[in-house]
């Protein structure tokens, strides 16, 4: 069904009304994670208080009801969109730069990097007081990144399918290396009381999103999704790799480099932000394509849309799946991404 | 002149894969390339197109020195299709072809009805109208052959180059694709194994160990003699009674 | 009530039974958390695991027959410095298995399951078993408690302070000091009594209260004492009812949540530990003061905080002083 759906773009026809969809999706998924919550607020309530703060309506609401739905629950909407709407196109990136279905923002050891310096921060005592968690985990992820380049540098990378193989067993190598450095510091310097903390936190944890940390997820969403909608036919141009690439005219390396600082630096903001979030990266791309088809035009604001929607639900799941407590988001996207995944590929394949 | 190699070497991890080659194309003209297994022939072919960079030497492109052109204006003057340039995703055949017109589009300016135009005469071109919506992974490979080649048809090239295009296809569809690069007019360099189909070229190129050892019109080049020092085999001439052309028969060397 | 109400009575039973016979008759045999022990004489290279285990021994003066230390979460009390100065700190956290066993300790008792058990950072009970040394979890560990389940283990009944009591008195008959034990207990008892005593006394009105720990980061959902636990337990004494639901020892509630309830007390906690910036209380003060819901929170514009130290929350001797450090701070909140 997709392929026929993709295989004549329909240009201009219905495009007031894709826009008026795109829209009415960004407004209603941060609504909704604003009107379901741990506790119960009716949704008169919430529109009130969105109506003082945005129109300075003065209804009278409780404080701590307008702090829990501005404070709270709006940043956490809002974060969780960026989030989900920036991981799903770092994956989009990696997975067409790298011509491999299984890249994801993690597969660059970007995430074990930044587990690894929020872990220094937090356990080995490099002192709380001087660098909070999420800067240690930026740290570590933007120095992950550059080993693992380096290593694919040093490995022979660069343009072509061997260059690609190269940056993904980098990769692993990388992760596995800073997965070890973070049971080693754990293991040496916590006791098991304070490793259960950073295992909570590595799996992802939105309660403590406020609004300095919308200030810094939402711009480096809009940059992840802006570079990738700019590089749209780029991306594209790589469907049958990197020299047929070169060879449609695009000054490959600079797009790859440009691409893949982007899908870095926006995935390491997310990790530093809210830990590792699994799956989004992986799936979304996935789903996205099983929806709209291949091509980048419609990939990856379709991916931008479904991953922010992905993740916002998953948060909603995470704060009323257990009563009175609070999952980490990574496992409910990991209990909802794993069957969803599998059930791509099954349908997938069996598709004509 | 179209396209010119000047000295042109390319050597990686200390082997020599091309050397000192100097040729020029004419416009319109149809230059084919042959030479036994690894005797340098895509290497050649990469080097032409920009996709490698010389070791020593240069290229130059309609009268400008490849070095100095970005990757946008190349693509622009010149198409490349690979030998084997394959995908998993789920493309369709326009899919494919829409691929072609990417130098002529950026962000700011977008598809446009020209675009579609052009996607709609290098299918024709191909003869695979009414494809379009075919899912590229049901193709044949004379069909995905075609594709790519209508997908560099839709760069507006004046310069192509080809890769052995007739690699593992059929014979009826390795003389349709030799029918199709023959009357399409362009400057065109092309790969080939086939030392018969080799004889419709305008002229011909032999690479032997990297070096090119002989240019010009088939029939000064395909001799007995040099058959059998390049390709080590003897070779009888016999005369097509239908159109009088000459054929070649292939002996092995005893 | 009235299951409380049984092994209260219980416990009564055995510490005027220990009490009787001021010597105890080896071998002796004792079922610790349905794993039989015994022992043939007074344990002689006792290694403690955990900062409770070991001040239970100093309580008991038994310093003299103690080769190791470990786990601890704060200084030792002063009273018990002189004994502690005698004995070798193997570790500050959890010591290796082997650092134990070179000891050749009669005696291995420990606080937490998670030291030794089926899941033991140190070893499982079988380990050392299998090299004929008895060990021991303290009761208040494993008595109505799953530790396999949450991530500080989950009550399945709520903490009852009889078992920390049975600790002392087992933990006494093991190394030949009943007598001793009896004391401590009758101590104990006592002055548990007279804090209730004084805590009705206060008379507060449909009080609630939630315990906050520490938080592994400062805006992340804090670590709470949950309802089984033993804050709980001390909450309840105190005629205080805990707005946390959770049956796991330590849940982490969302700030939503604590807000909504809106306890008229918090408790928050006090430690030397450093780990996480909340662990400093004045950090969870300043914290609650300032954060645009909390702030709004009655406890908070009222300051009805009680800063209580953590090491009192652990089932330790010192747990009567936590429940005294509590009533205090609530009879100063009535002023």
């Amino acid at each position: 069904m997709s392929l026929t759906l993709t295989g004549i773009p329909a240009r201009r026809g219905g495009l007031a009304l894709r826009a008026a969809g795109i829209v009415l999706i960004l407004v209603a998924a941060p609504l909704a994670g604003i009107c379901i919550g741990e506790t119960r607020i009716p949704v008169g309530t919430v529109a009130q208080v969105l109506a003082n703060r945005l129109w300075d309506a003065g209804y009278p609401v409780d404080p701590i009801d307008e702090g829990i739905i501005w404070a709270y629950r709006l940043t956490r909407a809002l974060v969780a969109g960026a989030c989900g709407a920036g991981l799903a196109i770092c994956g989009v990136i990696l997975q067409s730069l790298l011509r491999n279905a299984l890249a994801d923002p993690y597969l660059l050891g970007i995430s074990a990097g930044a587990s690894t310096g929020a872990v220094l921060v937090a356990v080995a005592g490099l002192g709380a007081a001087f660098l909070p968690m999420s800067a240690g985990a930026l740290i570590g992820a933007l120095l992950a990144f550059a080993l693992v380049t380096m290593l694919a540098r040093l490995a022979g990378g660069g343009a072509g399918a061997r260059g690609a193989g190269q940056i993904v067993l980098a990769g692993i190598a990388g992760s596995q290396l800073f997965n070890a450095l973070t049971s080693f510091i754990i293991a040496r310097s916590a006791n098991a009381e304070q490793a259960r903390g950073i295992m909570f936190w590595l799996l992802g944890n939105l309660s403590g999103v406020r609004w300095d940390d919308v200030r810094l997820a939402l711009p480096a969403a809009l940059l992840a999704v802006a570079v990738g909608l700019w590089h749209v036919r780029a991306l594209d141009a790589f469907t049958f790799g990197a020299e047929s690439a070169a060879s449609l005219g695009v000054p490959v390396r600079r797009v790859q480099a440009v691409l893949i600082l982007a899908a870095a630096m926006a995935t390491a903001v997310m990790v530093s932000i809210v830990g590792s979030i699994g799956f989004v990266g992986l799936v979304v791309p996935h789903a996205a394509r099983f929806l709209v088809g291949v091509r980048h035009a419609r990939l990856v604001p379709a991916a931008a849309l479904i991953g922010m929607v992905f993740l916002i639900a998953a948060d909603i799941l995470s704060r009323v799946m257990v009563p009175g407590q609070v999952l980490p988001i990574g496992v409910v996207t990991a209990l909802v991404g794993a069957p969803v995944f599998a059930l791509i590929l099954i349908r997938r394949r069996s598709a004509p | 002149m179209m396209l010119r190699a000047t000295d042109l070497g390319w050597h990686t991890r200390g082997r020599a894969i091309v050397k000192g080659v100097t040729l020029q194309v004419a416009r319109g003209e149809v230059l084919g390339l042959i030479g036994p297994n690894g005797s340098g022939k895509s290497t050649l072919l990469r080097l032409l197109s920009g996709l490698l960079k010389p070791s020593s030497g240069r290229v130059e492109l309609a009268g400008h020195p490849l070095s100095r052109l970005s990757r946008r204006d190349i693509a622009r003057i010149l198409a490349f299709v690979a030998q084997q340039a394959d995908t998993s995703d789920r493309i369709t055949v326009r899919d494919a072809v829409e691929l072609g017109r990417t130098p002529w589009l950026d962000a700011l300016r977008p598809w446009s009805a020209e675009d579609d135009h052009h996607v709609a005469t290098a299918l024709a071109t191909v003869e695979m109208q009414g494809f379009e919506t075919r899912d590229w992974i049901t193709l044949s490979g004379g069909e995905r052959q075609r594709v790519h080649i209508a997908r560099a048809l839709a760069q507006c090239p004046q310069v192509l180059l080809l890769d052995e295009p007739t690699n593992h296809l059929d014979i009826h569809h390795q003389l349709a694709i030799l029918r199709l690069i023959a009357r399409l007019g362009l400057t065109t360099v092309v790969a080939l194994h086939d030392l018969n189909q080799a004889m419709g070229c305008d002229r011909l190129a032999v690479m032997q160990g990297g070096r090119l050892i002989a240019l010009g019109t088939p029939a000064a080049i395909l001799t007995p003699d040099l058959l059998h020092r390049v390709f080590a085999v003897r070779a009888t001439e016999l005369t097509d009674p239908e159109d009088g052309s000459r054929v070649l028969r292939f002996h092995h060397v005893t | 009530m009235s299951l409380r109400f049984a092994s209260l009575t219980l416990a009564a039973a055995l510490c005027a039974a220990s009490a009787a016979q001021a010597q105890t008759d080896y071998p002796l045999t004792i079922d610790n958390c349905g794993f039989p022990i015994s022992f043939d004489g007074p344990p002689e290279n006792v290694v403690a695991i955990g900062q409770a285990a070991t001040e239970v021994l100093y309580a008991l003066g038994v310093q003299d027959r103690m080769a190791g230390t470990s786990l601890w979460f704060n200084e030792v009390l002063p009273e018990f410095a002189d004994a502690d100065a005698t004995v070798e700190r193997l570790a500050d956290n959890a010591p290796s298995f082997e650092s134990v066993v070179n000891k050749r300790p009669g005696f291995v008792p420990t606080m937490f399951e998670w030291m030794v058990g089926a899941q033991g950072v140190v070893g499982t009970r079988e380990q050392f078993a299998d090299l004929g040394i008895p060990t021991y979890i303290m009761p208040p560990d494993c008595e109505g408690k799953d530790n396999l389940v949450g991530a500080d283990g989950t009550r399945l009944a709520p903490f009852d302070i009889a078992t920390l009591y049975k600790s002392i008195e087992e933990m006494a008959a093991i190394m030949d000091r009943a007598e001793r034990g009896a004391e401590i207990v009758t101590d104990l008892k006592a002055r548990e009594a007279a804090v209730v005593e004084r805590a009705e006394a206060l008379d507060l009105p449909d009080a609630s209260a939630v315990v906050w720990f520490s938080s592994a980061d400062m805006e992340l959902d804090p670590y709470v004492a949950g309802r089984k636990g033993i804050p709980a337990w001390m909450l309840e004494r105190l005629g205080l009812r805990n707005v946390i639901e959770s049956d796991e020892e330590w849940p982490t509630v969302g700030w939503e949540s604590i807000a909504k309830a809106d306890p008229s007390v918090i408790v928050l906690a006090r430690m030397d530990r450093r780990r996480f910036p909340a662990d400093d209380y004045e950090r969870k003060l300043e914290f609650l003061k300032s954060d645009p819901v909390t702030s709004h929170m009655s406890a908070v514009k009222q300051d009805r905080i009680v800063i209580l130290d953590a090491e009192a929350m652990h089932a330790s001797i010192r747990l009567i002083d936590g429940l005294e450090t509590l009533a205090e701070g609530m009879a100063a909140l009535k002023e």
